[in-house]
């Protein structure tokens, strides 16, 4: 699905400069749920900008779909961290959903039909007329999620998007995204700083380290469906945690 | 529960009489103050009250409102809508695009600093002593403030806005007017709220100088004929006109902008009921560390 390879990405005029992602090599199978770990400064926001399109990059390259990503693919989407700042105030949030969808060349009805689908898929039915500043942070994401979802991409990058929601609302947007994961049947390429929401959303889970390299990578052998109670008590959670906790720290892994 | 409501829906009008009567308290004793003291003093230059509306009556309802009232409203009105259109398309393009920002600034700035009276009678010659070189002279200086703002609303634009726009790939002419123009609204109405205070001076100043009508020329007119309480009729029309047009362009801010006001806890009596839920959790917000930008990240 998405191949990313020997990816390099120096910020200014400088190529010489020292580098905001170095060497990346990494690929995202069909239907994978991936989440990419790392702490802040690692360089995680310079790759999914680049695997985005939305900056060039130095050097190497990014297939989706066998096609190279030169600019925003067509069959992408992306869920921005900060909601408040990526919807549109002015816009309700069923026109917020739809808007993306016009110049996609979707006709009015099936945007409407899949504006309703969306909202109805992440629990904000009924919501349409609201404005996003008169909902919850929690119910925002939410928003943003479904603007995703009724974009119908085959990829959905996420860049931290519950890093700020208190924790309750936080386990239940990762089970909502679980939840719609599996009716969408999407790919996600998910990056966090939390170890939990990575083993707990995730198939595998690679560890970047500075200058985004990936450092550690782990398949999660957990079953499906998950449960934020049962699954975080399994034996292999604690243990997955330990390994990327040290993973992340830079120390040497005996696997 | 109903009557927590109803308790608070009245006390809300009470508030809201009071606060008019408030609003209505000044102006009625100064106009009586003035009253009174004007009968008394039989000023040549400040005549009475009933002396400055029985001509009040006479000019204006409704003899001369097309001779005066009418030339200058259009003019006004003109010169306004120029200035918005030339201001706001001018604001974007030197908004979006910092090479063409950097060219204009010096040539901007002078022309900003340049008081528009001061080309009255070059408009004269340009455009001879039509509604044109009035119309010109309001543009020249009504255009600053919606050009300023504009660009400044434009710069201000979350660029997280425009991010989500390339990556959902919204073209560009959907980004100007479904993103970058709502965006910087709050900004461009604010400038278009001073310069209509500009067009209205200008318009009185342009109509003092080589005119026929209009009511900047019928104070001066009737000043020059010493008809003063005639004069006062056109100040105090005047005073009333720029009262009203800025009583309308406030509501029609509140309505183009009412997600903005709704946004920054602003609501007016348009959402006042879900007003304090949303308020808390606006407050909740606001105290919440916010999410860092992204500059802690590269």
């Amino acid at each position: 699905m998405l191949e990313v390879s020997h990816l390099r990405k120096v910020y200014g005029p400088d190529p010489t400069a020292a580098p905001a992602v170095a060497d990346l090599d990494f690929t995202v199978a069909d239907q994978e749920f991936v989440c990419v770990l790392g702490s802040s400064g690692c360089g995680k926001t310079t790759m999914l900008r680049c695997l985005s399109g939305l900056i060039p990059f130095t050097s190497g390259e990014i297939t989706l779909r066998g096609k190279p990503v030169t600019g925003p693919p067509e069959d992408m989407a992306f869920v921005f961290q900060d909601y408040s700042r990526s919807l549109l105030p002015w816009m309700t949030v069923r026109r917020n959903i739809a808007f993306p969808l016009r110049y996609k060349g979707v006709d009015r009805r099936a945007a409407n039909e899949a504006t309703e689908e969306a909202l109805d898929a992440v629990g904000l039915a009924g919501r349409g007329d609201r404005y996003p500043w008169q909902l919850s942070g929690g119910m925002q994401q939410r928003v943003a999620i479904a603007r995703a979802l009724a974009y119908r991409p085959s990829i959905l990058l996420m860049d931290e998007p519950f890093a700020s929601v208190d924790a309750q609302t936080r386990s239940g947007l990762e089970d909502l995204l679980l939840s719609v994961k599996q009716r969408y049947g999407i790919t996600v390429l998910f990056v966090t700083h939390d170890i939990d929401e990575a083993i707990y959303l995730g198939d595998r889970v690679l560890v970047l380290r500075p200058p985004a390299t990936v450092g550690h990578a782990v398949t999660v052998n957990l079953p499906r469906p998950r449960d934020q109670v049962l699954t975080k008590q399994e034996p292999e959670f604690a243990r997955l945690r330990g390994e990327l906790f040290a993973a992340i720290d830079g120390r040497s892994v005996a696997a | 529960m109903s009557r927590t409501t109803n308790g608070a829906a009245s006390r809300g009008l009470n508030r809201r009489a009071l606060g008019l009567l408030l609003e209505l308290a000044l102006p009625v004793a100064v106009l009586v103050g003035y009253g009174v003291w004007a009968s008394r003093a039989q000023s040549f230059y400040f005549p009475p009250l009933d002396e400055i509306g029985r001509y009040f009556n006479e000019l204006w309802l409704f003899d001369r409102v097309g001779s005066d009232l009418v030339p200058s409203l259009v003019r006004m009105g003109a010169g306004y809508l120029a200035s918005v259109v030339v201001g706001v398309s001018l604001g974007l393009l030197l908004g979006m695009s910092r090479v063409l920002r950097t060219a204009a600034e010096p040539v901007v700035e002078f022309l900003r600093a340049l008081p528009a009276p001061a080309l009255i009678p070059f408009s004269l010659l340009l455009f001879g002593s039509g509604d044109s070189s009035k119309i010109f002279v309001i543009v020249l200086g009504a255009v600053w403030p919606i050009l300023l703002n504009s660009i400044d609303g434009v710069r201000g634009v979350d660029a997280q806005q425009l991010d989500m726009a390339r990556a959902y790939r919204i073209p560009l002419a959907a980004r100007v007017t479904r993103i970058i123009l709502p965006a910087a609204a709050p900004r461009i109405f604010a400038g278009m709220r001073t310069s209509l205070a500009i067009a209205i001076i200008l318009m009185v100043v342009s109509e003092m100088v080589a005119s026929s009508d209009g009511l900047g020329y019928f104070v001066l007119e009737q000043q020059r004929s010493f008809a003063i309480p005639e004069m006062w009729t056109g100040i105090i029309l005047l005073g009333v006109l720029g009262y009203v047009l800025n009583w309308l362009f406030l509501r029609l801010e509140r309505r183009v902008l009412a997600w903005h006001f709704g946004l920054k806890g602003l609501a007016g009596p348009a959402a006042p009921r879900k007003q304090s839920g949303r308020a808390a959790r606006r407050s909740a917000r606001a105290s919440s560390p916010s999410a860092p930008s992204s500059d802690g990240e590269v």
